[in-house]
């Protein structure tokens, strides 16, 4: 590799990662916000509302508590935001590439995706508050419920396409997008997928912790939980790593799923291609956060731990394997 | 692993300052202390230095949402004092009133419970529905929230003819939406597996701690002083106490029976309003429209009286003793979450933390009603038990006696 | 999921809040007000009041005898006698004044008035940086 293409790589890349990841995060919560306040028959905030609020947040002072661990405490944030930017360059957005494609593929991206987590948890233990403490253990507890049915979700579509194309590289976020899953399933796969998409569009709510599965946050219960000792830059780094790691978690379904571009049904360049992709993808998103995340949250009320733990544990599970073993079963062809 | 975790003065479950202690198990709640008297705000020291007169609107904010109870309690216990005989289309009015303002509390309820378990919608909604009934109570009194319409011995403004369509419009209103109401909070999945079997006051603790309102029928005791005690114009309604067995097929005493409660009294009130409206005679609303000669009248009046009506939250009770001043020589009011508080402590043993808004709010506690000390100096605390309170007064009044004050 | 397709619903439906005075916070809020005020810029009224409405409370001055029956009903001790000089038999008069940052708008003065001359107007935008200014104190 040239030398200075490996500073566009290591530099550059990632800065327009971080830029497309903040401006659509806080485009989306913009939106978000919007369209669930008119779901619940208010006005809402201008859809550029988020950006103030960060603009706003960066210029106040951070204030780090007495009892925490201060340099934990500070870096906690940073990592945080640094993680769910990093799960961008392993994301296709648009028709382009990932960017580290080659370099990591869907497990690296299901790790990367547990980290903003991670380091909220280490970030409340780290603020020495009781309410962070409780909010952290929530979240643990959350994370573990939620992680085995996004892998059994990931697995089998993963798993499908390694039957399809053996000696290629499936776990290859860029492999995957360029051969939609849904083309390789029968009848009875196409059910199990959907099924997987359901319970990957389930365990978009719990990930990035939005109600129902605010719990480890819970306003009502915790004063904010995980967060509570937070303020200032420190907290719109985190409100920053939030916005972005939708963004990401969408780009994974999205890319999962929904693969396809339409710029080959528009007879444009192959720069207008680009954009026309890139607006579509947009679109997707869209799609992919108000029913995951917006519809949702307007929909239902916040359970309990316990009850995430039961839900995510028993049944997403037991749904999950449904699916996976309905797409065993249309590729062996037990039943054809 | 056990901690303790503070909640209150101030925390976002808590719209009103109080201080939880928990004692927590992981996130089980071993045991929870409650400790008052941080917003108590002096209020019937205020009143021993103005007229009655005066005190009725004092009284209406001793809660921002019984703005009509505690003059309600507060005016019937003048007029027992002072001997005031109150026109009975007066008392219709009262009723009329006083229901408004439990559909107002009850659904003003709903929306903070559902916020309690993170429901926003159902919070926008109800409090969007809730608005009718407000303006009824504006077209009624001319606001919203201090309606100042009850006058010693009688009510200030009349309902008239020209009025009552919009308050039946407004009743159909309540009706109409009772179903969808119904559907949300009783059928939700979401709302079912935050409320049931969760807060328990069994029927024993509810007689034990003397809850009172629908935190007391929830558990199946079927009180309520409109019904035992009936007053004003409640006496020719026939009311019954609603319990949870009207949906149910049994009792639990959880929050899930305290939402059935409420809605049903949503209900009942509706109806006691159609038929006050119906039944409501003619005649006079005050029985002294001069308020200088009234003011006279009270202050010649010399004894003691008690007033006690059933405020949405359950029974609130208010003490007057006048002894010829312009001023009463004491002014008491009890407000109901001061009952209810006790309650809280069977309730919340045993709960998860993620519970402990939901139940606290369950009982709709108004903090800033109930508190009537402060504890100023915290370092040296002490406790009272029950025998050395009840030795004190006793020798208070012995040594008032013998001063010649009583 | 009771909420599902009542929220989807809702989506396609007006909003519920009344967005007075608009419907975002202006840039400048001063500068905002200042354009009201010249004209140039107009505000979603508020939502209608009833008649008999209690708002702000006007004051005849002619009409009123200084009997100081306002002062004794007023829960707030908003309302003031203020001597006014003597009349002809040398005995001193008096006029009051309502100090409408104190006031609670229970119109108590107004129904103990004999004169009359007190009365509560439909005004109810009160809000004010001052306590004292002239639109909070009613001669
Ligand atoms: S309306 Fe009530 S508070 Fe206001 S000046 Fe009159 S009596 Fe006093
Ligand atoms: S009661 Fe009426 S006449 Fe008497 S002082 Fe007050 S405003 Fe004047």
């Amino acid at each position: 590799m040239e030398y200075y293409e490996l500073l566009f790589r290591v530099i550059i890349l990632p800065i327009l990662a971080l830029g497309f990841g903040v401006l659509f995060g806080l485009t989306f919560k913009g939106i978000d916000r919007k369209l669930a306040a008119h779901m619940q028959a208010r006005v809402g905030p201008p859809i550029r509302q988020p950006f103030r609020d960060v603009a706003k947040l960066f210029t106040k002072e951070n204030i780090i508590p007495e009892n925490s661990i201060p340099w934990l405490f500070s870096v906690m944030p940073i990592l945080c935001l640094v993680s769910a930017v990093s799960v961008l360059l392993y994301t296709p957005i648009g028709s382009f590439e990932p960017i580290l494609s080659g370099y990591g593929d869907l497990i690296v991206v299901l790790y990367l995706l547990a980290l903003p987590a991670i380091c909220l948890v280490i970030g409340g233990f780290a603020s020495g508050s009781p309410y962070a403490t409780v909010g952290a253990q929530r979240e643990m507890v959350m994370m573990l419920s939620y992680e085995f049915p996004l892998a059994v979700a990931i697995i089998s579509i993963v798993w499908k396409l390694s039957l399809v194309y053996p000696g290629e590289n499936v776990f290859s976020l860029g492999f995957i997008m360029s051969h939609p899953v849904w083309n390789t399933v029968g009848f009875s796969g196409f059910i199990g997928c959907v099924i997987i998409l359901f319970v990957l569009c389930a365990t978009m709510p719990i990930t990035l912790a939005k109600i129902p599965f605010d719990i480890p946050e819970a306003e009502t219960e915790i004063a904010g939980g995980l967060l509570v000792e937070y303020s200032g830059k420190n907290l719109g780094l985190f409100y920053l790593a939030d916005a972005v790691k939708t963004v990401a978690f969408a780009s994974v379904v999205a890319a999962l799923f929904f693969p396809y571009g339409i710029a080959c049904y528009f007879d444009v360049s192959t720069t207008g291609g680009y954009v026309i992709d890139f607006i579509f993808f947009l679109v997707k998103l869209f799609v992919v956060i108000f029913i995951g995340l917006t519809f949702i949250r307007v929909a239902v009320a916040r359970i309990k731990i316990d009850q995430v733990a039961h839900i995510y544990w028993m049944l997403m599970t037991i749904i999950g394997l449904v699916g996976l073993a309905l797409i065993i079963i249309d590729s062996t062809g037990v039943i054809s | 692993m056990k901690y303790t975790l503070p909640i209150g003065p101030i925390h976002p479950a808590l719209k009103e300052p109080i201080l939880f202690e928990f004692e927590l198990n992981g996130e089980r709640i071993a045991n929870v202390d409650v400790k008052l008297g941080h917003v108590h705000r002096g209020i019937e020291w205020a009143g021993m230095r103005r007229n009655p007169v005066q005190i009725l609107y004092l009284a209406e904010r001793i809660c921002g949402i019984c703005s009509v109870s505690h003059p309600f309690a507060f005016s019937m216990a003048v007029e027992n004092a002072a001997g005031i005989e109150v026109p009975e289309r007066a008392e219709y009015i009262r009723v009329i009133m006083a229901e408004l303002e439990r559909i107002h509390s009850h659904i003003l309820w709903a929306g903070v419970a559902a916020h309690e378990i993170g429901f926003d919608t159902v919070l926008y909604l109800t409090w969007r529905v809730r608005e009718k009934v407000m303006d009824v109570i504006e077209y009624l009194t001319g606001n919203r929230v201090n309606k100042a319409i009850y006058m010693i011995g009688g009510v200030r403004r009349d309902i008239t003819k020209e009025q009552i369509p919009k308050v039946r419009e407004a009743m159909d209103y309540y009706k109409g939406l009772f179903n969808k109401l119904a559907k949300v909070f009783l059928h939700d999945k979401t709302i079912k597996m935050r409320t049931e079997h969760v807060g328990i006051l069994t029927r024993e603790d509810a007689l034990k701690t003397c809850a009172v309102g629908p935190t007391t029928r929830a558990s199946g005791v079927p009180k309520d002083v409109r019904q035992d005690y009936a007053y004003s114009a409640y006496a020719d309604l026939n009311i019954k106490a609603v319990t949870p067995d009207i949906y149910r097929k049994e009792v639990v005493g959880d929050v899930y029976d305290r939402i059935i409660v409420r809605l049903f009294e949503v209900k009942q009130s509706i109806q006691i309003i159609e038929e006050c409206i119906e039944n409501m005679p003619g005649g006079e609303i005050v029985s002294e429209p001069k308020i200088p000669k009234l003011l006279a009248t009270l202050k010649k009046a010399v004894g003691e009286g008690i007033g006690r009506h059933e405020a949405p939250r359950g029974e609130v009770f208010h003490y007057v003793k006048l002894d010829g001043k312009e001023a009463p020589y004491t002014w008491k009011a009890r407000a109901p979450t001061y009952n209810n508080v006790l309650a809280w402590i069977p309730m919340l043993k045993g709960e998860q933390i993620a519970d402990i808004p939901i139940v606290a709010a369950s009982t709709d506690p108004c903090i800033s009603c109930t508190n009537r000390v402060s504890v100023i100096k915290g370092s040296n605390k002490y406790t009272l038990t029950k025998e050395e309170l009840h030795k004190l007064s006793v020798e208070k009044t012995k040594r008032r006696m013998r001063n010649g004050i009583l | 999921m009771t909420m599902a397709f009542e929220v989807f619903k809702q989506l396609f439906k007006k909003p519920f809040t009344n967005k007075f005075p608009v419907k975002y916070i202006p840039k400048s809020v001063t500068a905002a007000v200042e354009k009201i005020g010249k004209g140039e810029l107009k505000i979603n009224p508020p939502i209608e009041i009833p008649p008999n409405f209690r708002g702000k409370i006007s004051y005849d001055r002619e009409k009123c005898i200084g009997c100081g029956i306002c002062t004794k009903v007023c829960p707030a001790h908003a309302i003031e006698l203020i001597p006014t000089g003597k009349d002809e038999k040398g005995k001193e008069k008096y006029k009051a004044i309502f100090y409408i940052s104190r006031c609670t708008f229970c119109s108590q003065c107004v129904d103990a008035c004999p004169k009359e001359c007190i009365s509560m107007s439909n005004e109810f935008l009160l809000a004010d940086t001052d306590r004292f200014s002239d639109a909070l104190v009613v001669k």
